[in-house]
């Protein structure tokens, strides 16, 4: 059997092969092997060089400088060393943070945790379609807010906040520092640190063909007050100027900065393909009926779309596309039992639409195909298991 | 998710779907789609027997499979209201994760609601 069609490049992306190849040549004995950190011979000063190669390649891509990149892990570490690190430097000045219900988990948790240890966190709500707007933010601040953190780019519905109407919101409230989590916004949607007045900006490199495990925290050094602080989460080295301690991995980040150089350099025809691809597809499960698209199409990169079907439960769905189609859902599938998407609970979709959804991930190897396989499928699965649930009947 | 191969079979194969009419069937359903599991089963009745056994669900692999199977194998004597396998054996035969257990208890009163009504229809 032939594998699947793959449409969850919001989940994970291939390595494209140019990066597989570069991050290859610095683990052997032949290639740059060395510890980064090691200064007192060519071993270390090669790998080094590659790492500051990397670093730069990725603050071009984001429109950030050099000295901002601070690598982690991913953009989970990213964003907990945003948050907890703003959170317990800032301690003294203010336990207020502002953030949105449609966060992802990896900003939502360590908010709750922040909770737990006494802070206080507003959670906006978005409106129907997705947005969250720079006046609920502005009206969310409060004297001791310390930080604000929204999301660029959706990962359910691929929706775009406004970050810079955000960031003038915070600007003019003066001790907000502003946190965005862009994990899904490079290679999707122009996105531009300085430009924007960002704070603090994850990254994450296996979205766009890097590898998993590597990742950045872009770290403002321009003059807006007083230099932005972050207490460390990691201790044992000084590498990353202190905030991350641990020796580099060359072969990550060197990935990540080739991915990242290759979406930058990627031609403007690659976004219109992927947005001609979501398109069709729209239009292939639009004329099911009964079905419904999450997010506002306008305000949203062309590689996500997210559809809910009603008629249909959300786990036979999936497994009734299992063999043919790579997807997923919002739904939270860490137990047994699933619950509706909180995303689509947040933009007002009812329980049973929330739980139906399927979120589709587009990318730079999808095929034509690709598309009309997907439809097909989908179409086939929703017809079974419309019939098993007596809907046509109702 | 995980699946065993007989939930992924019945899942993927169900037969015996739809409704019966005709005034020897008997109805029952149990559930609700915004609940997240709806069950029903159609038992077509005659002479004492069990004749045919159609039935609808909006729910999970694992309940549309002990469906399907419950609906495979109801056919036969009109005796009692009890599915032809206990709900522990049905969670052992398709290993029903211990969170979904209580999707079991909905399938049986949808099926006890349809031969319930017609034992009192046709009483033995």
């Amino acid at each position: 059997m032939s594998r699947a069609v793959y449409l969850d490049y919001a989940a994970t992306t291939p390595v494209d092969p140019r990066v597989a190849s570069a991050m290859a040549q610095c683990l052997t004995l032949e290639g740059e092997f060395g510890n980064p950190g090691s200064a007192s011979h060519g071993y270390g000063a090669a790998a080094a060089a590659l790492v500051e190669t990397a670093r730069a390649r990725v603050a071009a891509c984001a429109g950030a400088a050099p000295n901002e990149v601070v690598w982690t892990s991913g953009a989970t570490e990213a964003n907990n060393l945003a948050i907890f690190g703003v959170a317990q430097y800032y301690r003294e000045q203010g336990r207020h943070i502002v953030t949105a219900r449609t966060e992802h988990k990896a900003v939502l948790d360590p908010c709750r945790e922040l909770e737990r240890r006494g802070w206080r966190v507003t959670y906006l709500a978005p409106d129907s379609s997705g947005v969250i707007h720079p006046e609920q933010v502005a009206a969310a601040l409060q004297a001791d807010t310390v930080l604000v953190s929204i999301m660029h780019v959706n990962n359910e519905i691929g929706v775009v906040q406004d970050i810079l109407g955000i960031a003038a919101a915070c600007a003019r409230h003066g001790s907000a520092r502003l946190h965005v989590d862009a994990a899904q916004s490079i290679g999707k949607s122009a996105v531009h640190f300085a430009e924007l007045g960002i704070d603090l900006m994850s990254l994450s490199a296996h979205k766009v063909y890097g590898p998993k495990g590597a990742g950045a925290l872009l770290v403002a050094r321009r003059a807006r007050g007083a230099p932005l602080q972050l207490t460390a989460l990691h201790f044992g080295g000084g590498q990353e100027q202190a905030l991350r301690a641990g020796t580099v991995a060359t072969h990550q980040v060197v990935g990540m900065g080739l991915a990242f150089e290759l979406a930058r350099s990627a031609p403007p025809s690659e976004l219109a393909h992927v947005a001609a691809m979501q398109e069709r597809l729209w239009r292939g499960l639009a004329a099911l009926g009964g079905t419904f698209r999450n997010g506002d199409p306008a305000r949203s990169v062309p590689h996500l779309l997210n559809v809910s079907i009603a008629g249909v439960e959300g786990e036979s769905l999936l497994a009734a596309v299992r063999n043919r189609l790579a997807v997923s859902t919002g739904s939270a599938c860490s137990s047994a039992l699933r619950e509706p998407s909180y995303v689509l609970r947040a933009l007002g979709r009812d329980p049973q639409l929330s739980e139906s959804s399927l979120r589709f991930g587009l990318g730079r190897f999808t095929s034509e195909g690709d598309i009309e396989t997907a439809i097909e499928v989908v179409r086939d699965a929703v017809s079974r298991l419309r019939r098993l649930s007596g809907y046509d009947a109702d | 998710m995980d699946y065993s191969e007989l939930t992924l079979r019945y899942f993927d194969t169900a037969s015996q779907v739809g409704i019966l009419t005709g005034p020897d069937v008997h109805r029952g359903s149990a559930g609700s789609r915004a609940g997240g599991v709806w069950v029903q089963f159609d038992v077509r009745v005659n002479a004492g027997l069990i004749q045919a056994v159609r039935f609808l669900a909006f729910a999970c692999p694992h309940t549309i499979a002990v469906c399907a199977w419950v609906a495979e194998h109801g056919a036969g004597p009109l005796l009692r209201a009890v599915l032809p396998e206990s709900v522990q054996d049905l969670s052992d035969r398709f290993a029903v994760p211990v969170e979904k257990r209580g999707r079991l208890l909905i399938i049986e009163d949808a099926w006890v609601a349809a031969v319930n009504d017609a034992l009192q229809r046709c009483p033995l």
